[in-house]
């Protein structure tokens, strides 16, 4: 991901970031086809604005917005999407490839943390964004960034038990 | 697996779906379009069940403001039925009228019902000596006549309040 600031084409940065800009539109939206809409309109806002790549804080918070944006948008949809965070759109589509039953039950894990936490691992593990990154993304402290990262992991290792 | 970095990498392992191939000819597009001035985000042409309606605030408030502007000129009204009761307010002017043609009618009596009696307290009234106590009533008088001649009666009811104000001896 390092050489991706160095990138001004716009499609080497794109393919590279969105499978991670979509799995973390998707801790708010759960039907892909939404969480795409969101990227799209979010990398399609940053890169007219002319920012600089290496400022991902500000594109996953663009993220954030338009998702939030969309729930706004449709309360109806909103208010369905948080009744039934995750059981049928979790299993039907998933957000990970080709998922032994040991991963299976990692990702469960995960479905099951706090959002606030599970936002802060998508960001780290999967968006390799650093805690000031994320703490600039979500308008939180280092520290809270940190510290929700290890709630996480600390919580994902009670649940987990791997085979 | 007490380790933390063990389960980083764990997790690390999983990998995102990837996104569909649309997805990067859609930002082309818009970005494209966006080049020529559009700012229209593209959309994919078939979606999932469900997710094709939505509200179009716009077109719903717009709607709404003309429902209310035709409300306020065309001046509906949703009691017609109210016109036809005959009520003693209506029927007062044409009472009066009615006394005057008609010399016959003959007052046969007043009545007063007190239902609200309270006592204020104490007020200093301006120019008077002393304190006075102050009483609120409120009352309901009604007045009828009666025709001498057919025995038609007619009766006024109206609401009264009345203030009295007791002197108040410090004794």
């Amino acid at each position: 991901m390092e050489n991706v600031a160095t990138h001004e084409d716009w499609k080497v940065c794109f393919s590279e970031l969105a499978p991670g800009l979509v799995l973390f539109a998707r801790q708010w939206v759960r039907r892909p086809a939404d969480a795409e809409d969101v990227v799209q309109e979010a990398f399609v806002r940053f890169w007219r604005r002319n920012l600089s790549i290496k400022n991902r804080a500000l594109l996953y918070a663009a993220v954030r917005s338009a998702a939030l944006d969309l729930i706004r948008r449709d309360n109806r949809r909103a208010r369905r999407e948080v009744e039934v965070f995750g059981e049928a759109e979790r299993t039907v589509q998933p957000q990970f490839e080709q998922l032994d039953d040991s991963q299976r039950q990692l990702v469960a894990a995960l479905d099951h943390l706090p959002r606030d936490q599970r936002e802060v691992l998508v960001m780290k593990i999967w968006n390799e964004l650093t805690f000031a990154e994320i703490a600039e993304a979500l308008g939180i402290s280092q520290n809270t960034a940190a510290s929700r990262y290890r709630y996480g992991l600390a919580a994902l290792k009670k649940t987990y038990q791997p085979q | 697996m007490n380790d933390p970095s063990e389960l980083e990498g764990e997790l690390k392992k999983l990998r995102p779906v990837q996104p569909s191939a649309e997805l990067m000819s859609r930002v082309g597009s818009t970005l494209a379009n966006s080049e020529k001035g559009s700012a229209k985000i593209i959309r994919p042409q078939s979606r999932p069940s469900g997710s094709d309606f939505r509200i179009n605030w716009l077109g719903l408030g717009l709607g709404l403001a003309a429902a209310a502007t035709f409300l306020i000129f065309a001046r509906v009204d949703f009691h017609p039925n109210d016109k036809t009761k005959p009520t003693i307010a209506s029927a007062t002017p044409s009472l009066q009228q009615k006394a005057a043609a008609l010399p016959n009618y003959q007052a046969t009596g007043l009545t007063q019902v007190v239902y609200s009696k309270r006592d204020e307290g104490l007020v200093f009234p301006r120019g008077a000596e002393g304190p006075s106590r102050r009483v609120r009533t409120a009352k309901r008088e009604t007045l009828q006549w009666r025709d001498r001649q057919s025995g038609a009666q007619l009766a006024v009811s109206y609401p009264t309040e009345e203030v009295t104000l007791i002197p108040v001896s410090g004794q």
